[in-house]
């Protein structure tokens, strides 16, 4: 304990006493001090002011700083109707993070803490901050100043909880990569931007996709090409789909929809932008004037849903719940054009504005060549001289089309040369236009640095981190396809750990695994069969009934084993068990960790396992980057499960990421080998896949999903156990997901599992 | 002592004319196979017709037709015969299969694929130049009647790699390729045999178009011509066409909820009134 900080039976004002004292002569310092505790002696009592002193001097002892401290007075100074513990906990906060982090770091807290106190209106709020700050300097401290820099962005989003919370994803989606780090604690990585505006736990594009691409393809045959589209910069993202080539960019998240017409809404803005597509043609800006440029588009929409109506009706319904112009409106020309939008679209509305009528009745008659593409141009320039008539003012700058699910109309156009002020715009729609980013024609992904061994034939070598076990490919989300060769896995050496204890933690949870043993050795897993010359049984077995006949009338004894029954034969089943050992697997769920709860579970299953007689290999794996997915062989099918195994799975430490796909490749890989009739994978994960070099872990997330399905189609059945956190049926399928929230719940799940595996 | 088997297949004759809509070749391509009585496989989806096809060629050709759906528990007895008990002793009863070879019939073994492999093997002497069916129990080699003729179908769609038919199998036969019609001859079908009007019938098979556009993307297969005419008969006997539409189609071919959703908002979207599903 330091000399000079009182203990808590010191008399009041002892505190405030060493702080002057340690602070006197502080040129830096003293003036701020001064001043702070001149408020808060008009504001507080003595007692108060003590709470608060005892928490500054946390800060003194902390090696803050003096920038630090002046910057922690004058916050004090500052604050209104605060209360001195909750300040004395803002100066401990700040401490802990001077403590990992260094003073620059304090400082850029502190100088948040002004703007961030608005957004956070208790000491609730206050301590889920803190939480996430010290969290983030104790594990990754140079993210601490770009994130203080664009607090007020996060907290934004949803307050302290959504500030703690995102602190938690940025570190487990960025792992070990520093630069991938900054970036994503300054929001300037797209992935952190889709996190914040996704954090009120709306729908998004990122959930529907899947089903978008499934509705886009049965309407037209053909899978449309989707992405999400970001905003440029800070940003907001943008509210309008908009069309690059054949690629459909939606907004990441509509705001202000209501959830349950979140899906209708992607549905129409996708039906709308896959009828340009079909029915559109670009055409050349030339001499044309910013209403008509607008009312083209307009028109343009209008014809392509015609068209798109004719072939499939029911569009229609899709589409006009999103018009709401009406005639009460107030007249400018953004909302006359929405309401002739809305004419033009729906048969069943009216309105009496001689414009729309207008625009109506030689929309009408263009009824018979709707599908030329010039007709747009021509009855957009003639409705937009009318409006420019009307002298309404029309900004094309500030214009957006509505209604929202239509697109920005950009991709209309051929422009001689980009107007300066969308300028920015077309490029963003040009890059988007390439299929992938240019880096990624030889297989490495735009985000990484370029390696000069990186690429498909890149030599796969034993080097320090490991032997090669095998390469396998990996799903490439965006482009839709798999890049081969993409992942490798290492053998990595399993070092002992304490059997012993291991063993005495499964003695002390009685009666779990005895029940786990049951449930194993009593499960129906086998080849389903017609048994026959039964006992008793369904139907008779005819030729045993005609041979008992025969030898009866023959003076024979008979063999009264005359049915046909249906059973299982013998249990024929191969199992590779699969833990996740990666750094998430280090969170605590009710009082152990995540690795804890996984080597306790899987050592009572092996052991029933063993004791039925099963096949089953125990693997771990966690990865760092896609050269480096570890694998720990636990045991082998050949193996026993023996003390050393026991061993080597008490020695399993959390550390690193999990690269599940791959884990799960290798894992179906090494059951297909075998020959059963049954093969299973069980995967033990807190089910959320991520690594370093990923930027976005829903790529992984599909990538596993692709692989436990190709698994399935080749008869290996793939389950998995997730652990804590929320059970998402993303990688497994809801049917093969067991979601584990506490230990005791095992033995339950076990059963579902065994009674799932005898159903199918 | 043999079992006449005639009687029993008089009845197998097909009298009245089973409705099939031609799509190509396929009626001549089968004539042409059954004159040099080459054995005939039927490839294609579900529920495109292929049953019918065969009927309708039985009816075509006058030929007795004997139909035999394949499972996992068909034995080679079950196909061959065996030997049953009689007051006066035991009596061999001829199985389906030999019952059509010594009578001359079209013998058609549905979705054969579902047999066990070693069951398969009983076809092979018929399937080649020996055209003859052993009968090892009885001890009698039965040749073929000249007008007996062997047709699988066989779906290669669903099957796993598992359930595959032997290589030595597969080569015996000349095979037909079945898939659903173009729309306009598929309304056709689901008009006559559903008995619904020409619009229904072109907007049923539009919803099966959308469900086909998903083939291999989450769906094994498509909704069947069959699954169309179900939902045609489920409108005409009264029911709204959103829940014909769920009932016979949304809910049948897909567990998936994300499927099923961009599936009824695609067919939502095909159909005139928004229906629900």
């Amino acid at each position: 304990m330091i000399a000079d900080a009182p203990t808590l039976e010191a008399p009041v004002g002892a505190h405030r006493a060493a702080l002057t004292r340690l602070l006197a002569g502080r040129a830096d310092v003293g003036e701020a001090l001064s001043a702070a505790l001149a408020r808060l002696d008009a504001r507080w009592s003595a007692e108060e002011t003590e709470v608060w002193a005892s928490g500054a001097l946390g800060l003194v002892h902390a090696n803050a700083g003096g920038r630090c401290l002046a910057a922690y007075f004058r916050l004090s100074a500052s604050a209104r109707e605060q209360e001195a513990a909750a300040l004395a906990a803002d100066a401990r906060g700040a401490a802990e993070v001077a403590r990992h982090a260094g003073s620059a770091a304090a400082l850029a807290v502190l100088e948040a803490m002004p703007a961030a106190l608005l957004r956070l209106p208790d000491a609730g709020a206050r301590a889920f901050w803190w939480r996430g700050l010290v969290r983030l300097a104790r594990e990754a401290s140079d993210g601490v100043a770009p994130l203080a820099a664009h607090a007020h962005a996060v907290l934004a989003a949803g307050g302290g909880p959504a500030f703690e919370s995102f602190v938690a994803a940025g570190l487990r989606a960025t792992g070990g990569s520093r630069a991938r780090r900054t970036a994503f604690f300054a929001l300037e990585d797209p992935a952190a931007r889709r996190l914040l505006e996704r954090a009120g736990g709306a729908l998004g594009f990122e959930d529907l996709e899947r089903r978008l691409k499934l509705f886009g393809r049965a309407l037209w045959g053909v899978a449309p090409r989707l992405a999400g589209l970001e905003g440029a910069g800070l940003a907001p993202a943008p509210q309008r789909a908009s069309i690059a080539g054949e690629l459909i960019r939606l907004p990441h998240v509509y705001r202000g929809v209501p959830p349950a017409r979140v899906p209708p809404l992607y549905r129409a803005a996708l039906a709308h932008a896959q009828a340009h597509l079909v029915f559109g043609r670009r055409q050349k800006v030339g001499k044309i004037r910013p209403l008509q440029i607008a009312m083209t588009g307009l028109i343009e929409d209008a014809r392509v849903e015609a068209l798109a109506i004719r072939r499939f009706p029911g569009l229609r319904a899709l589409w006009t719940p999103w018009h709401e112009a009406r005639p009460g409106d107030a007249m400018t020309a953004p909302m006359l054009m929405a309401r002739l939008a809305r004419a033009l679209l729906d048969p069943d509305y009216e309105d009496p504005d001689g414009f729309v009528e207008k625009g109506r009745r030689l929309f009408a008659e263009a009824d018979g060549r709707l599908d030329d593409p010039l007709l747009s141009r021509a009855i957009g320039g003639l409705l937009g001289n009318d409006i420019g008539q009307m002298r309404l003012r029309f900004d094309l700058k500030a214009y957006v089309v509505e209604p929202l699910y239509r697109d920005d109309n950009l991709a209309l156009w051929e422009f001689d040369e980009p107007p300066d002020e969308r300028a920015d715009e077309i490029e963003q729609a040009v890059d988007a236009a390439r299929p992938t980013p240019e880096e990624r024609d030889d297989g490495r992904p735009s985000d990484e640095a370029p390696e000069p061994e990186a690429g498909r034939a890149r030599p796969v070598s034993a080097d320090e981190r490991g032997p090669v076990v095998a390469v396998y490919p990996e799903w490439d989300r965006a482009a839709g396809a798999e890049r081969p060769g993409w992942t490798t896995v290492r053998d990595a050496p399993a070092p002992h750990g304490d059997a012993a204890a291991l063993e005495a933690a499964l003695q002390r949870r009685h009666g779990f695994s005895e029940r786990i043993a049951r449930l194993v050795k009593g499960a129906r897993i086998g080849k389903a069969a017609r048994l026959r010359r039964q006992p008793e049984g369904f139907d008779l077995d005819l030729d045993a009934a005609v041979d008992a006949a025969i030898a009866l009338r023959t003076g024979d004894l008979p063999d009264e084993r005359i049915h046909r029954a249906s059973g299982k034969r013998a249990r024929d089943v191969a199992t590779v068990i699969l833990l996740d050992i990666s750094e998430s697997t280090r969170d605590r769920v009710g009082g152990a960790t995540v690795l804890e709860i996984e080597t306790l579970a899987v050592a009572a299953l092996a052991r029933a396992m063993e004791a039925a007689g099963d096949a089953f290999a125990v693997r771990a794996f966690a990865s760092c980057g896609r050269d480096d997915v570890r694998l720990f062989r636990l045991k082998d099918f050949a193996d026993r499960f023996d003390r050393d195994a026991m061993a080597r799975l008490a020695g399993l430490r959390s550390g690193l990421s999990t690269r599940l796909g791959a884990a799960l490749r290798h894992a179906g890989a090494e059951v297909e080998a075998v020959r059963a009739h049954r093969k299973l994978v069980i995967a033990l994960t807190d089910g959320e896949p991520s690594d370093i070099d990923v930027a976005d872990p829903l790529d992984l997330v599909e990538d596993a999903r692709r692989a436990t399905l190709s698994l399935r189609r080749r008869g290996v059945d793939v389950f998995g156990v997730t652990l804590g956190g929320a059970p998402s049926g993303a990688v497994f399928g809801r049917a093969n997901t067991i979601p584990v929230k506490k230990l005791e719940e095992l033995p339950a799940r076990v059963s579902e599992l065994y009674f799932r595996l005898a159903r199918l | 002592m043999t079992v006449d088997a005639s009687a029993h297949l008089a009845a197998e004759l097909i009298r009245d004319e089973p409705y099939y809509r031609p799509v190509g070749d396929e009626i001549d391509l089968f004539a042409a196979a059954y004159a040099g009585r080459l054995p005939v496989m039927l490839k294609g989806p579900t529920g495109c017709g292929k049953t019918r096809f065969v009927e309708h060629m039985a009816w075509r050709l006058k030929r007795p037709l004997v139909t035999v759906a394949a499972h996992e528990d068909l034995t080679a007895a079950d196909l061959a015969g065996r030997f049953l008990l009689a007051p006066e002793g035991t009596v061999w009863h001829d199985g389906p299969l030999t019952a059509a070879v010594r009578l001359g019939a079209i013998c058609y073994l549905d979705e054969i694929v579902e047999a066990r492999q070693d069951t398969t093997v009983v076809i092979h002497p018929l399937t080649d130049a020996r055209r003859a069916l052993p009968l090892d129990k009885k001890g009698e080699l039965v040749p073929a009647h000249p007008d007996f003729q062997l047709t699988i179908s066989y779906n290669p769609g669903y099957q796993s790699a598992v359930k595959d038919l032997k290589e030595s199998t597969k080569q015996r036969f000349v095979a037909i390729e079945f898939d659903y019609p173009e729309p306009a001859i598929e309304a056709e079908i689901v008009m006559r045999e559903a008995g619904v009007a020409a619009a229904l019938a072109g907007g049923l098979v539009d919803v099966g178009l959308r469900s086909r556009n998903l083939r291999g993307d989450g769906l094994a297969e498509g909704a069947s011509t069959r699954m169309l005419i179900h939902a045609a008969k489920l409108v005409r006997g009264g029911a709204p066409l959103d829940a014909a539409l769920r009932s016979a189609i949304l809910l049948p071919i897909t567990d998936e909820p994300d499927l099923r959703e961009a599936l009824a908002a695609a067919i939502a979207a095909s159909l005139p009134e928004a229906a629900r599903l």
